[in-house]
């Protein structure tokens, strides 16, 4: 249940850490099947998808923050969230809860971390003593790259690695 | 209610209403020519009665969908138009020029209702249409007395608090086991209220499923356990209670007399087509397997029993594809039926701009793809509104510089090649060049000096914001509308060229592809990886053995018809992991003469029409990419765009690696 003052997230884990993406903006989850690489694509754009008939970029979410890439397995999703008029694939480690986080336990993101390279951190809630940071997801998608003039040789073999 | 049932029975109200709003768009596509029919009789004695008849039956249906979903604004301007025409079909009085005006003005009432319904914004006011309508039927009510409201023979008093219910039941095996089918759900229904109307209706997987429409006073924690017993149900209307013509739509069959229209058409959804289409594609990589098989089979099979093998494959091949273009046709709609309503418009606009305008249309049977034709409604509507507010002259103006008073306007739709060509042109004052030429240098769009031909001009006139209209015309908002034309046409992959001669005219020529959709392409694997390349970019496919390709500087090279090729190797564009040395590989040739370049891929495994769907997000904006379609696997696969990928070949690549 929805309690006033309290918002639903999905929350998914990325190397160890929990990331909640508010409900409303995901379409919907999904395991990662096959994604099709696009060649010459930003190196945390893993490749394409469909989803329900629309063509979906899939990221990353670890080439996105920084983690090394890890194989696919049972339990890697697919959270398709909505981001204005776009659509677009999170690739998450898990995701598998949907909890409610009070208002007042959403704190703005501490000074330390505030900079350029983590303006997608919205906040960090404490829930049952556990960290969950709290995404502002158009930030993840905005601060893609676009397809890079060149893409360094590096990138491009570690998207290749992974697929 | 509880929650969680919420969403199906919002399911199931929005695609009643998806059903009625294609529905009621086709009645109004009707009445609108069937009003135009209408005009020709205006102060004669007699009607065709046929066509009121028609006309009729369409404000009959329409007042009955509408009420089906509860638009009682709709149901009534419907309803008031069915009074008056009932009125004209007894021949009580002859058809006034103000009486087409009320009938065409509530149609654009209805059309305006329909379209608020769809985007839920607010309602028009439809009360001084309803005033018109009943004031015209009026006018024999004395005499005859034929109440202008045509009382339902089915009224009967309406209790406070009775609502319409829409149920539907589904019936499953489970559901039988426990003693509960069709019979013992209409039951129940009855036991509530009135079941005003009940149809069989036929579900996605082709399940039979009972729809009732149940006028009840009894409160919804009555039936809401019901639900758990197969039966959803949704409210008609939520809040509003029954009115007195809420009958009259209820009513089974259309008032007693009237013939109703045989109509062959079937609606389909177009994702339909396109599960059908890629079945289709699915046959044509089987019978190329087969195809396959049997070759292999003539060193071992005797030639009695072998060739009667290829044979049939043969004609397989031949059906298949007959198959294909008959599925692609009917993706196919004429172009006619929006030609018909630009002649409604042009009517309608004639007489405001107190213009006199003859429409001449041809081609009326060329056909385009639906999805094409929706999306050129907007700019060719724009382009005919410009036509006869500012391209054609007044009457007066016209016969001034020795033109017929009444000036033309010319819709032309044909076929070439693989393109539609439609073409606006009016044979009015023609653009003042002039004047445009110093509006743009005034505002910086041109620098001076620069020559104005037909496309510099229209480069200006489809710029944002450019106007040439000294004060703001309503219809055609001054230059807003050029620009939204121009990015309608180029969203669809179309071009637009211009002409226009002072004194003599202009003319808007659209070129459009059949279709968007779909196309034929060629299926090619690179390092693994499966991409499309449009078959009609492709001249040739060739086999080419690694020791026939010659290294001239940075460039591959091969030997061709006399000539060289160079060569583009995709997985070195895409940056694909190159380790297929060695082997020979496939090279499709694209363009001719000294632009031909070779694009070199692994192998080519098949042909196939696809469905192409747009990869429009900016993450997936590469170069070289237009697309991406599926295969039948789930997977995508991505189609490029060969002409951006190969020319200038070498450009490109300098571009990739900086």
């Amino acid at each position: 249940m929805r309690t006033p003052g309290s918002e639903t997230f999905v929350i998914m884990e990325i190397a160890g850490t929990a990331y909640g993406v508010h409900s409303h903006s995901v379409q919907q989850l999904e395991m990662v099947e096959s994604i099709t690489l696009v060649p010459n694509a930003a190196p945390s754009v893993e490749g394409v998808v469909f989803s329900r008939g629309n063509v979906v970029p899939a990221i990353s979410l670890r080439a996105r923050f920084g983690f090394e890439k890890i194989p696919y397995d049972l339990r890697t999703r697919l959270v398709v969230i909505s981001s204005g008029t776009r659509l677009v694939g999170l690739i998450a480690d898990s995701a598998r809860e949907y909890i409610s986080i009070p208002a007042e336990a959403i704190q703005p993101p501490p000074e330390a971390i505030t900079g350029a390279s983590v303006n997608y951190v919205q906040g960090v809630a404490t829930v049952g003593g556990r960290v969950v940071i709290i995404l502002n997801v158009d930030e993840v998608i905005h601060g893609i790259a676009e397809p890079p003039p060149d893409g360094s040789p590096d990138s491009v073999s570690d998207v290749q690695a992974s697929m | 209610m509880p929650d969680s049932d919420a969403p199906n029975s919002h399911q199931f109200f929005d695609q009643f209403l998806a059903d009625y709003l294609v529905e009621s768009e086709e009645h109004l596509t009707a009445l609108r020519q069937e009003l135009l029919a209408l005009e020709h009789f205006v102060g004669k004695p007699q009607i065709d009665e046929a066509l009121l008849d028609e006309l009729f039956r369409r404000c009959h249906t329409l007042k009955g969908i509408s009420g089906m979903v509860g638009l009682a604004e709709a149901e009534q301007v419907a309803h008031r138009m069915e009074s008056y025409l009932r009125v004209l079909r007894q021949g009580q009085l002859p058809l006034s020029e103000h009486g087409l005006e009320s009938l065409i003005a509530s149609v654009r009432l209805l059309e305006q209702i329909i379209e608020a319904r769809r985007s839920n914004a607010a309602l028009p006011d439809i009360t001084s249409v309803i005033a018109e309508l009943s004031r015209l039927s009026q006018n024999t009510d004395s005499d005859h007395g034929v109440a202008p409201t045509a009382k339902p023979p089915m009224q009967r008093a309406t209790g406070q608090g009775v609502r319409l219910w829409r149920f539907e039941f589904m019936p499953s095996r489970e559901l039988v086991e426990r003693g509960i089918n069709v019979n013992t759900a209409r039951a129940r229904l009855q036991e509530i209220g009135e079941i005003r109307r009940s149809v069989p209706l036929v579900k996605a997987q082709g399940q039979i499923a009972f729809g009732f429409v149940v006028a009840s006073s009894a409160d919804e924690s009555v039936f809401a356990g019901w639900r758990d017993d197969g039966l959803e149900y949704a409210a008609v209307d939520a809040g509003s209670e029954v009115t007195p013509s809420d009958e009259a739509l209820l009513e089974q069959q259309p008032a007693a007399g009237l013939p109703r229209a045989t109509s062959n058409v079937v609606r389909v959804d177009l994702t339909r087509l396109d599960d059908l289409m890629s079945l289709v594609g699915d046959l044509v990589m089987s019978r190329a397997r087969l195809e396959n098989r049997i070759k292999q089979l003539r060193t071992v099979l005797d030639a009695p029993e072998w060739r009667p093998l290829q044979e049939t494959s043969s004609l397989m091949e031949r059906q298949l594809r007959d198959l294909r273009h008959a599925v692609m046709r009917v993706r196919m709609v004429q172009i006619g039926e929006i030609f018909e309503r630009m002649r409604f418009v042009i009517r309608d606009l004639a007489r405001e701009n107190r213009k006199k305008v003859a429409l001449d249309v041809s081609g009326q049977n060329t056909e385009i793809d639906k999805f094409v034709v929706e999306r050129m409604m907007d700019p060719l509507l724009h382009l005919v509104r410009n036509a006869v507010s500012h391209g054609l002259e007044s009457s007066e103006e016209r016969l001034r510089s020795g033109k017929s008073a009444e000036g033309l306007i010319r819709l032309r739709a044909r076929t070439a090649g693989e393109r539609v060509i439609i073409e606006i042109e009016d044979d009015g004052r023609g653009i003042d060049v002039e004047k445009v030429e110093q509006r743009a240098r005034e505002r910086g769009l041109i620098a001076p000096g620069t020559h104005i031909d037909d496309d510099t001009l229209l480069d200006i006139i489809t710029a944002p914001t450019f106007s040439t209209q000294d004060k703001a015309n309503r219809e055609s908002g001054r230059g807003v509308g050029l620009d939204v034309v121009k990015n309608s046409v180029e969203e669809l992959k179309a071009s637009i060229s211009l002409w226009t001669e002072r004194g003599r005219g202009t003319r808007f020529s659209i070129h459009l592809p059949l279709t968007l959709a779909i196309a034929d392409v060629l299926l090619a694997l690179v390092e693994g990886q499966t991409f499309a390349v449009p078959q009609a970019a492709v001249q040739e496919i060739i086999e080419v053995e690694p020791q026939a390709v010659s290294v001239l500087e940075n460039n591959e090279v091969i030997s061709y018809r006399g000539g060289v090729l160079p060569l583009v190797r995709l997985a070195k564009v895409f940056r694909l992991a190159a380790n297929g040395g060695g082997r020979s590989f496939h090279v499709f040739v694209i363009g001719s003469g000294p632009n031909a370049a070779g694009l070199v891929v692994d192998r080519v495994i098949g042909q196939r029409e696809v469905v192409v769907r747009a990869a429009s997000d900016p993450l997936l904006q590469v170069p070289g990419i237009s697309g991406a379609t599926e295969i039948g696997d789930g997977r995508v696969v991505l189609i490029l765009n060969v002409e951006k990928l190969l020319l200038p070949a070498a450009e490109y690549e300098q571009r990739l690696s900086g």
